[in-house]
Order: C-alpha cells, then sequence, then structure tokens
C-alpha cells in the first residue's frame, strides 16, 4: 500500500512537472510579450515592467523562478489586472466554485446510483427503459445546452429559479442539474450494466441458495461488487465538474474560478491562464489519487501494481 | 390425412446416407464485411443515426447553395424576427411589433416587407405612431408586451394572428442574418472539424500505437508512460490553451482537437496490436520475409480496423462537442463564420427575447451527436457481438 503511494506521488509529481512546463512553454511561445498593446508604451516603462516582471531573464531562469513561487504557492501577479495577484482569483473564485462543484458530486452520487439500481432491477421493464432513455439523453446532450434551456424554462418561463447567483438553496436547483447531467446520466448507466454483470455471478446465485433475502443478496452481495467500476469513474467525474463549470457559471452568472478562467483566456490574461491551469491539474491529480487510494481500499482483489 | 396413411415395411428401410451431402452448405457463404452489414442494418437505432448522418450532410453541404442568404449577409433593419411571427392586423395589412418595439410590415403569406418609421412619440400616454404609406399604427406600450392598437377604435386591441416568416424561415439573428443559412454553415463547419480532428487523431493513435505495440519491450513501456502522463491532463484546460496560444480560426481548432485526444486511440490500438503480434499470419508475414512496416500496415493495423473504427465513430462527437464548448467560451471560428457553438454563444444575450436563436444550434448539435453515439453503438455492436454491454 505505501509503495503503491509512493510510486504513484511520484508519478503524480513527474506528470504535474511536465504540465507545468509544457504550460509554461506555451504560454512563452505567445508572440509579443504580456505589456505589448496596440499602444506603444515608453520604452523606459516598457523596461522597468520588464525588469519587475523579470521578462529579461533568460527563459530556464524565468522557468525556475516559477516553480520556486508554485512551491511556496504564489502564482504571481495578474498581467491584466493592477495589484491582483493570479492566488487572489483563486481564492475568491474556488470556494465558490468548489461548494457548487461538492453539492453537484453529492447530488450525482445520490441520486446515479440508486437510480442505476432500481433500472438494474427492473431489467427489461419499462421503468427500465424510461430511465435508461433519459441517461441516453443526459450523455448525448452538451452540458451547456441542458444549463440554457433549464435557464429558459424554469427561470425565463416558469419564473421558479433564479437567474443568475448562489445565494439560496432554489439558485443550486439549475446549476446543479446542469452541471451534474452528464455525469449523472453516465454514472447512473454504468451502475446499471454492472450490476447486472454482478447479478449474474455464481456467487450470486450461492448467496440466494443458502437462502439470503434479496435485499441482502443485492446489498450485501452484489451492490459491493457492483461498485467498483463508479468508484473508477469518481476521478473523470470530478475533472468534469471542474471543466464544465467553466460554462455552467457563465451562464448562471456565478462568480466561481471557471469564470475568471474564462475571462483571462478572453483577455489574454497569461499568468492568471498559467495559474489557473496549473491550479486545476494539480487539484486533478490529488483527486484522482485520492480516488486510486480508496479503490485499492474496498477491493483488495487489485493488486498492487 | 394421417389415418390413411398405411405403413410399410419401405418405411422401414434406412435411407441412402451420403456423407458429401450432410457436409454441404446450403446457406450462402457470408463475407466477414456482409455479416458486418447484416448485424448492423438490424439495428434500427444505427439505421436512423446513418440516415440522420446523410441528411445532415445534405443540410450543411448542398444546402447553403439553395439558399439566397449567405452566412454573412445582414440586413440590420430585420434582426432578431423569430420563424413565426404574431401579426397584427390594421386594415387589411398586417403589421409585426418586435419586443424592441419596432413595427415591421408584413404580405399577409408572411413576407417582411420593411420596418416602418417612427412619426411620433407621446410619452405620458406611452403610445408611439408609426407610419405606413397613407396610413398611421399605433402602438401602445404601457402593457407589456406592448401592441398594436385597431385603426378605427383607439381603445381596442387590433386583431392578430400567427404568420410563419417566408422570406427567413427560421428567423434571423441579431443582426439581421438568416438563421437557417447559418445552421447550415455551422453545421457545416462543425462537421468539417468533427471529421479532420477524427482522422488526424485515429492516424496519429494507429501509428503511435501500432508502433508502441509492435516493438514492444522497453520502447513500449517509455512510449505506454507518456500516454499515461499526458492522460492526467485535463485535455479540456489544453485545448483551451492551445486555442489561446493560436489566433481563432479554423486551423487552429484543428489543430487544438488534432493533439490531444489520440491518446485513447493509441491505446486501442496497443491492446489489439499486441494480441495480435502473436498470430501466425504474422509469423507467416516474417517468414516470407516482409520486413516490420510491412508487417504492421498490412497486415496488424487492418486487422484492429473494427475497434479503430468503433473508437473514430465515438471520436466524432465528442470533437463536435469540444467545437461547440470552444465556441460557446467564445474560442471559435472567428466571426462573421459561423459555427454550431458560436450560434449557440451569440443567443445567450437574448435569450429572453429570442430563444429561437439558442434552440435551433442547440437542436442541430444534439442531432448530430445523437445520430453519431447510435452509429458507434450500432458499429460496436456490428463488428464484435461479444463486446455487447
Amino acid at each position: 500500500m505505501l509503495k503503491f503511494a509512493g510510486k504513484r506521488v511520484g508519478m503524480m509529481i513527474i506528470s504535474l512537472f511536465i504540465i507545468i512546463l509544457i504550460t509554461f512553454i506555451m504560454m512563452h511561445a505567445v508572440p509579443g510579450g504580456p505589456f505589448t498593446r496596440e499602444r506603444e508604451l515608453p520604452e523606459k516603462v516598457e523596461k522597468a515592467l520588464n525588469e519587475k516582471y523579470k521578462l529579461d531573464d533568460s527563459l530556464p531562469e524565468q522557468f525556475f523562478d516559477y516553480i520556486k513561487g508554485l512551491v511556496r504557492f504564489d502564482l504571481g501577479p495578474s498581467f491584466k489586472y493592477q495589484g491582483i495577484t493570479v492566488n487572489d482569483f483563486i481564492e475568491n473564485g474556488f470556494p465558490i466554485s468548489a461548494k457548487l462543484g461538492g453539492v453537484t458530486l453529492v447530488f450525482i452520487l445520490l441520486s446515479a446510483i440508486p437510480l442505476g439500481i432500481w433500472s438494474a432491477l427492473k431489467n427489461g421493464r419499462w421503468q427500465d427503459g424510461a430511465i435508461m432513455l433519459i441517461a441516453t439523453l443526459g450523455v448525448t446532450i452538451p452540458s451547456f445546452i441542458v444549463a440554457t434551456l433549464l435557464l429558459y424554462l424554469f427561470s425565463y418561463q416558469l419564473n421558479i429559479f433564479p437567474t443568475y447567483g448562489l445565494e439560496s438553496w432554489q439558485s443550486y436547483v439549475l446549476p446543479v442539474l446542469a452541471l451534474g447531467g452528464y455525469s449523472m446520466a453516465f454514472i447512473a448507466r454504468l451502475m446499471r450494466s454492472s450490476l447486472l454483470e454482478v447479478m449474474g455471478q455464481d456467487y450470486i446465485r450461492t448467496a440466494r441458495s443458502k437462502g439470503l433475502s434479496e435485499t441482502q443478496v443485492v446489498v450485501k452481495h452484489g451492490l459491493r461488487n457492483a461498485l467498483i467500476p463508479v468508484i473508477t469513474i469518481l476521478g473523470p467525474t470530478v475533472a468534469n465538474l471542474l471543466t464544465g463549470s467553466f460554462v455552467i457559471e457563465k451562464i448562471f452568472a456565478i462568480p466561481g474560478m471557471g469564470v475568471y478562467f474564462v475571462d483571462s483566456v478572453g483577455q489574454r490574461d497569461y499568468t492568471a491562464i498559467m495559474g489557473i491551469t496549473v491550479f486545476y491539474a494539480t487539484f486533478l491529480l490529488v483527486m484522482t489519487f485520492i480516488v486510486d487510494l480508496f479503490y485499492l481500499m474496498i477491493d483488495p482483489r487489485i493488486k498492487l501494481d | 390425412m394421417i389415418e390413411d396413411y398405411k405403413i410399410t415395411a419401405a418405411d422401414w428401410e434406412p435411407l441412402d446416407f451420403d456423407t458429401e451431402d450432410a457436409e454441404k452448405i446450403v446457406a450462402k457463404n457470408r463475407t466477414f464485411l456482409g455479416d458486418v452489414v447484416f448485424r448492423f442494418s438490424r439495428k434500427t437505432s444505427a439505421l436512423i443515426g446513418i440516415a440522420l448522418i446523410v441528411l445532415l450532410c445534405i443540410f450543411a453541404f448542398v444546402g447553403p447553395y439553395f439558399s439566397p442568404y449567405s452566412f454573412d449577409t445582414q440586413s440590420l433593419e430585420f434582426a432578431n424576427l423569430p420563424p413565426r411571427m404574431k401579426a397584427a392586423e390594421v386594415n387589411g395589412n398586417y403589421y409585426y411589433l418586435s419586443p424592441n418595439l419596432k413595427v415591421i410590415a408584413l404580405s399577409d403569406d408572411g413576407v417582411v416587407k420593411s420596418t416602418l418609421t417612427k412619426q411620433s412619440e407621446d410619452g405620458i400616454n406611452k403610445r408611439m405612431v408609426f407610419v405606413d404609406e397613407d396610413q398611421e399604427i399605433t402602438v401602445d406600450y404601457q402593457t407589456i408586451p406592448a401592441v398594436i392598437l385597431s385603426a378605427e377604435n383607439e381603445s381596442q386591441i387590433a386583431r392578430t394572428k400567427n404568420i410563419w416568416n417566408s422570406k427567413y424561415l427560421l428567423g434571423t439573428d441579431g443582426l439581421g442574418r438568416d438563421m437557417l443559412t447559418r445552421l447550415m454553415f455551422g453545421t457545416r463547419i462543425s462537421m468539417i472539424v468533427a471529421f479532420i480532428a477524427t482522422f488526424v487523431n485515429m492516424t496519429i493513435g494507429m501509428i503511435y500505437g501500432g508502433i508502441s505495440a509492435y516493438a514492444g519491450g522497453m520502447t513500449d513501456i517509455i512510449m505506454m508512460r507518456i500516454v499515461d502522463i499526458i492522460s492526467t491532463i485535463p485535455l479540456t484546460l489544453y485545448v483551451i490553451l492551445i486555442m489561446v496560444l493560436m489566433e481563432d480560426g479554423f486551423l487552429s481548432i484543428i489543430v487544438a482537437l488534432s493533439s490531444v485526444y489520440w491518446v485513447s486511440m493509441a491505446r486501442v490500438v496497443r491492446g489489439q496490436i499486441t494480441v495480435l503480434k502473436n498470430s501466425e499470419f504474422v509469423l507467416a508475414a516474417r517468414t516470407i520475409g516482409s520486413n516490420s512496416t510491412t508487417i504492421l500496415f498490412r497486415h496488424l493495423l487492418p486487422n484492429a480496423m473494427g475497434p479503430i473504427l468503433v473508437t473514430a465513430t465515438m471520436l466524432v462527437p465528442s470533437a463536435i462537442f469540444m467545437e461547440a464548448f470552444l465556441g460557446f467560451i467564445g474560442l471559435g471560428i472567428s466571426p462573421p463564420m459561423a459555427s454550431l457553438g458560436t450560434m449557440a454563444n451569440d443567443a445567450l444575450q437574448g435569450l429572453r427575447t429570442a430563444p429561437y436563436q439558442l434552440f435551433l444550434p442547440a437542436a442541430v448539435i444534439c442531432l448530430i451527436m445523437f445520430a453519431f453515439n447510435f452509429v458507434g453503438d450500432g458499429l460496436r455492436d456490428a463488428l464484435d457481438p461479444k463486446m455487447k454491454k
């Protein structure tokens, strides 16, 4: 276990380093410096700015400086907003995004798993058909379309839910549905097929024949095994929620990190783009790592590879 | 009749048993391709998917030739016209009152003629008067939505009737461009982007995965480690970064989409080739002196084509989605060219008054996604019945 964790942490650090390197190279490959504007700056000012941000150093030196900053959790200043650091963006945006993402994740798990189980137990009947039809729709329709349609229908036409912000519980309903829709549908389908497969196994027959009640068979023998694929998909699900939040936050005007990211992309705020990308990537790698550890713990059959 | 039948001794004689006949295959011999086509054509959803794709291609590639407009033909006076207009009748003429209080004259079969000029406005009673040739149209905007008053009686609302817009069949967007034409061009761009991106990803993935599996050993380990590391990177972020790096436009989208999705393809190909490379036909090829390139490209990859095609079909909807996603966050095709994502993005501001501008591209995106998913599912089942869910 420890050996596995150590190896994974090593891999993670290598991945992270490569991600930072690629991001750094890409952001420095952009033609023109961050202070190249339509209006020429006086040469002295530009020189002073370049000196302040150490843009005259060689690239490896700059990269080394950036890494040094990262180790101290310092992502540097924003190039577009004076006096604001990239850390400020993350400090302001991340709690909001994390709250929305967390609520969505809980909602996904609480709805998709029971739906998948129900669908599998009613295999072939109309309940199964209905759930799977909705799930197929959920997997194919892009989240930003779901979001805008929900917004139009429930906020503009029916006036049930607020159109923006995250002030009350009602304002969570639409963003959570739009953000979680895809993952919900995906996990429900996965849960169904995995439970169906498990229920066909010999040990289920054994459990039935020794006289266990159907609930015991499903919960103790079926579900525990069927949940394993669902847990492996949790890592990608978190990634999905994060990137999905770019558009959902924009549509529902939620001041989360996704909005900051999309805004910095639109304004070509290179340090902010770089910082937020590195932050996202780190967060994702850590989440996947945790999910993998968890996965190892619940399934002793997995080889410690 | 059973009762009439008399059993004779001859019935108990053994039949002539011909071994040749027993081994004969009566039914027609079906090739692998024939088998695939047969299984594929038995799936209704897959056939619907194919039909949808054909229709969408005709819509996108042939449609623009029949349209009187181009994607950038704009007439600002007819901006934001819906496909179905609520027209008020005043003295036998029809007028459409837009949500931003412009009055547009219509013919009775729904051809928009002109935007009327405002003659006067009474701010106290909240009335506006417009002129059309020799008659006056009075608009009362005390109520929401505003109404056109009838000519005879100032206190009465004119009779209304819903007319289909026959000049702009699916309405116009915020700049007065024909939605139908823009949809055609948007679908075309999205499809071209998706096809090229898929093709490039398929090629890179096949070569990368093929070499990795065929070479084996240390090469395989290193190449797959690289793939492992790349797959930990959130792809959406990288597509966005590549788009930021390059100028907006068609080429950058293709480069961005082509450079990230090959990882899954490489894994699929590697898995297939690793199994196949130990088969007898590879040994046979090697015995007759074929070199590695021939074995890999002429013998191994064609045999792994099934799963490769399925993965490629599934890549198309993700590429369409990604292109729409990029357009939606403002990184797509540069205007005035239309893509489905940028159309959806443009519609967002006017969602309250002109929702059809969002619904139309959204519907087309969904149709494409459905079609390719159906075909992908069908292909998967047809190519490998064992892989069935």
